[in-house]
């Protein structure tokens, strides 16, 4: 039985440990609600992109169009590119990335494919460092937090392009945490390279269209900037949803902590009537053999 | 009252403006040109130019932009840029300071803003 300075110890340690978890908490609620809000400002810009895309590629004739769109022909070599978060204590947002990373790696190199990675954020790269740390071709820190900035996902998006035109993979996908709301995240894979075009709705609209310059022209310069866009909301997803992870375990923590605070005070109090019951006994019984 | 076409100039970050206008004059890669109602669908590729937007025969807003992508659809305009600015409320000292700490391409864009001001 543990004593009760020990106890003491141990109680005022978790207490210490609860105020952590508490201030945490406070502050990833407060970054969230500005990470929350970058990422649904950043949604329009996303949606409207998105949306040209798909009137262009409904209209590009598939034999000439450019491999950004319709891909290379191949499939023998996948880039992943995996966004995860540069610090830990946020639950499972991590593990569950790190998680899914395996999944496709394996299954992919079960296909008797070549896989290579692309890591962004921390975490996920320090996770998988020993399997897979010879198949990364880049390793990023410090492109998320509260201001995820444009030029970063500019640069990622012309990392990502530039190896595609050198060849160096034939298909490109983009694995993150997607926020949903402040308790859920959900891993999402989407593929950059051949891009993903939804449905052109309302193709009436798109057929007397006029384009400056050509068709062709605006489409090549165009599917960079998709690439870009893609992988910025996804980081501006990432981010909120890192924030709300946090946010949910540190939660958690504190509340645990308090469980533990009551179960151990219980125990020293216990402990301590113990003592003076004995303590009473002793004197008792010496002073009755007096 | 006069016949007006809605604008939108959204960046990544957040929409920068929206509202209904009588002419937006923007910087296609092929040359200046301007959207007034009832315009044909056009999809032009921008080049870093000033997007200057009408009202009443005036020039009320004028923006920055670093290059984008212009959708002229029906009675919207939607003008996609990477990076804006609206020269209306810029301060030339404070974009001064902010290009010395970007990187170049940002740095070439705010250098471009400070000389149109």
């Amino acid at each position: 039985m543990a004593s009760l300075k020990d106890l003491k110890t141990r109680i005022n340690s978790v207490k210490s440990t609860q105020k952590i978890t508490a201030a945490m908490k406070m502050v990833a609620a407060a970054k969230l609600r500005r990470a929350q809000e970058a990422a649904e400002a950043g949604r329009p810009y996303a949606d409207r992109m998105r949306g040209v895309i798909a009137n262009l590629a409904a209209k590009a004739d598939a034999s000439s169009a450019p491999a950004l769109l319709v891909g290379n022909g191949e499939a023998a070599s996948h880039l992943l590119v995996v966004i995860s978060a540069d610090r830990g204590l946020c639950g499972g947002f991590n593990g569950s990335i790190t998680r899914q990373t395996r999944t496709e790696v394996a299954r992919l190199q079960g296909e008797g494919k070549t896989v290579k990675l692309l890591m962004v954020g921390r975490k996920s790269a320090d996770a998988l460092r020993r399997e897979f740390g010879d198949s990364y071709i880049a390793s990023l820190e410090g492109v998320q937090g509260t201001a995820v900035a444009f030029a970063d996902a500019a640069d990622l998006g012309e990392t990502v392009r530039s190896g595609f035109e050198n060849g160096d993979f034939d298909v490109c996908t983009m694995i993150y945490n997607k926020f949903i709301n402040a308790i859920t995240q959900e891993v999402k894979l989407s593929q950059l390279i051949p891009a993903e075009v939804g449905d052109a709705g309302g193709d009436e609209a798109g057929s007397n269209y006029d384009y400056e310059p050509e068709e062709d022209e605006l489409l090549a310069s165009l599917l960079p900037r998709i690439i870009s866009t893609q992988i910025y909301s996804a980081l501006l997803e990432s981010s909120a949803a890192e924030l709300a992870a946090r946010m949910t375990a540190m939660d958690n923590a504190t509340r645990n902590a308090g469980d533990m605070i009551d179960r151990l005070t219980l125990v020293y109090n216990r402990s301590r009537q113990a003592a003076i019951t004995n303590e009473l006994i002793e004197i008792i019984s010496g002073a009755e053999a007096l | 009252m006069a016949e007006t076409t809605q604008l939108e100039l959204v960046t990544p970050a957040r929409i920068m403006a929206q509202k209904s206008v009588q002419m937006v004059v923007a910087p296609g890669v092929e040359g200046l040109f301007g959207v007034l109602p009832r315009h044909a669908s056009l999809l032009a590729d921008l080049t870093r130019g000033i997007v200057e937007v009408h009202e009443d025969g005036k020039v009320t807003d004028r923006f920055m932009i670093d290059g984008g992508l212009a959708d002229v659809s029906g009675e919207l305009v939607t003008i996609l840029a990477e990076r804006a600015i609206d020269l209306g409320s810029a301060d030339a000292a404070a974009l001064k300071e902010k290009a010395a700490n970007a990187n170049e391409a940002e740095a070439a864009f705010l250098n471009a803003v400070i000389e149109s001001l």
